[in-house]
């Protein structure tokens, strides 16, 4: 497990170096000079060639390359140009509303998924099944946004339930009675995933049950309800849990439509105004936080699910 | 089987994924006859019935300019097919390629996957992202943009499965007659990969939608002007509360035909070589 921890470790470094490498570029491959897109239209000639002089923007791409990556080690991701703040603190001020966001959003999909997965598996060809399937992939199939302006029309404007935008931090007024302002948002990002784990469990348990074990536990006179429990759903639950750690990884990105739909001010609407204001080295910075936190995650997800299923080959 | 088999004996016995087929049939044609079909130009500005309700002459109600939604809708519908065929093309083609040339030349494979494994680090929407910033909004950018988020997952899905074939008996006959490299990888491998590709491609054009409307929603897609379904919901957002049938219609329509996308891959799916079925996943 150590050797496979390590190895692990040892791929992600190249993949990591390479995706930096990519987000450098990327501020690089925009049409123009830097220099001159972040001061806008009014700057001189003068005021241009010093901040291309400030940035080192005159020194060889590789060179470049590796005085960002030194600064971006040191926690150094740039100054926005919007903000005028460093590129770090704007990011944490958006963690706060995303992480919430992804916590209730997963919470979400295990209360819908794991259940009707099951049911959907326990009633396998049955008309249960059929509708549940059926009503997973028609979820799947439905834009976030849509669904989220369509629950702020019943749930806010209609019954007026919920707050349909926004979020006041939890330790502004309110406290934990904020978190209502995400009750919307969380269902809309979890929709779609939630489907997706319905079939994960349903598939799954599918393969558990044509396993000799489950005929084995069968043919000693054990319960059905038993044997789909203590049998089937604990030793499906092991790809299942893996799906949701992918999941969680993709959540972060994946809410920059719900984030916009319901003006939260988390790091995917940071995404997309920043996209909007031009302003580069936030969404440099951004984008770089998101690649190494899924990167991370999935592969800590990796390690727990060699350590959980024991048929895992580590090779 | 050839392809034009394969579709009759998947939908068979599968009610709702012909229901699906029909559909997507029906948009199609929409989207070639729009033009005729159309009862108003869809961009012609009538200011004095704005936001009118569903009725005659206007089926789906006027959005805020006045325009006819049905006319707009219909057009919406090439907008559909364009970007859903355009992004299956682009994804195919390059992640295809990439995908079997690496399977096939071990070395070159592992330069090139090693490049796949980097851009699937960044997730689908943050890459289409951070390309379409790069480029300015016109119909052909969203398509390679979308096109490319695909061809990292076509590329992998490709790679294993012209791996598994590489190591048939067909393909060391093919090397012991001489074949060249170009005739045993298009003319014994490709024909083996139709299915499981035609597969990968409804469920591409189902997600291609998704995320075509995720962009023009954050105005980063279509240009404004272009009558997208996309581009309807984000245009006629703020008038939820006065006209929630603006949003009715183009949000029902993106839904019915990835829904429909879906069912047709799923039922495709269960109809395609054993040893491919676990590679390919739609929703």
């Amino acid at each position: 497990m150590l050797a496979y921890t390590a190895k692990r470790l040892l791929t992600l470094i190249p993949t990591l170096l390479a995706a930096s490498a990519l987000v450098f570029l990327f501020v690089h491959l925009i049409p123009g000079d830097p220099a001159s897109i972040l001061l806008g239209d009014t700057a001189t000639a003068e005021e241009v060639a010093q901040l291309t002089r400030e940035m080192g923007l005159d020194q060889p791409l590789w060179v470049q390359y590796f005085v960002w990556l030194g600064n971006v080690l040191q926690g150094d991701l740039g100054t926005s140009v919007f903000f005028k703040t460093p590129v770090l603190s704007v990011i944490a001020a958006g963690a706060e509303t995303s992480i919430l966001l992804a916590c209730m959003t997963m919470v979400w999909i295990v209360l819908i998924g794991v259940p009707i997965g099951v049911l959907s598996a326990t009633m396998h060809g049955k008309w249960v099944d059929q509708v549940t399937s059926g009503g997973a992939m028609l979820a799947a199939s439905i834009p976030t946004f849509w669904l989220g302006l369509y629950l702020i029309f019943i749930f806010s404007v209609g019954l007026g339930w919920f707050p349909s935008s926004g979020f006041p931090s939890l330790s502004d007024d309110g406290g934990l009675a904020n978190l209502r302002y995400l009750v919307l948002p969380s269902l809309t990002l979890a929709a779609p995933n939630a489907a997706l784990i319905i079939r994960l469990v349903r598939a799954s348990m599918l393969d558990v049950a044509r396993e000799d074990h489950v005929r084995t536990a069968r043919a000693k006179g054990l319960h059905p309800a038993n044997v789909a429990i203590k049998h089937v759903f604990r030793n499906a639950l092991i790809a299942v849990a893996a799906a949701f750690g992918f999941t969680f990884a993709a959540l972060i990105s994946e809410a920059v439509v719900t984030e916009t739909v319901f003006s939260l001010p988390g790091i995917g609407r940071l995404v997309v105004q920043s996209i909007l204001r031009r302003d580069y080295p936030v969404i440099q910075g951004v984008i770089l936080v998101i690649v190494v936190l899924y990167m991370v995650i999935n592969l800590l997800v990796d390690l727990a699910y060699a350590r959980l299923d024991p048929r895992v080959s580590l090779k | 089987m050839s392809v034009l088999k394969l579709m009759p004996s998947a939908l068979a016995g599968r009610k709702l994924a012909t229901i699906g087929f029909l559909w997507l049939v029906l948009v199609l044609l929409a989207a070639v006859f729009a033009g005729v079909i159309a009862p108003f130009d869809p961009l012609e500005l009538d200011p004095v019935n704005r936001l009118a309700e569903p009725g005659w002459p206007h089926l789906f109600g006027t959005d805020h300019f006045g325009r006819d939604t049905f006319s707009r809708a219909l057009y919406g519908a090439r907008m559909t097919v364009i970007i859903g065929v355009g992004s299956v093309v682009v994804a195919l083609l390059s992640g295809g390629l990439i995908g079997m040339l690496s399977a096939y030349f071990t070395k070159l494979g592992h330069f090139l996957m090693r490049g796949v494994d980097v851009l699937m680090a960044f997730p689908a929407l943050l890459m289409a992202l951070v390309l379409i910033t790069l480029l300015e909004r016109s119909v052909a950018n969203t398509i390679i943009v979308i096109g490319i988020v695909y061809a990292t997952t076509t590329a992998r899905i490709l790679y294993g499965m012209t791996l598994k074939l590489k190591n048939e008996v067909f393909v060391d006959a093919a090397v012991c007659s001489g074949a060249s490299h170009r005739s045993i990888l298009f003319r014994h491998i490709l024909p083996n990969l139709i299915s499981p590709l035609l597969v990968q491609a409804s469920f591409i054009f189902a997600f291609a939608q998704l995320q075509a409307a995720a962009l023009d929603f954050l105005g980063l897609g279509l240009p404004p002007e272009v009558p997208s379904w996309g581009n309807m919901l984000s245009e006629e957002r703020i008038y939820l509360t006065r006209a929630p049938w603006l949003l009715l219609y183009p949000g029902l329509l993106i839904i019915l035909s990835v829904f429909s996308m879906n069912l047709v891959g799923d039922a495709l799916r269960d109809n395609i070589d054993p040893r491919f079925k676990d590679d390919i996943s739609g929703v």
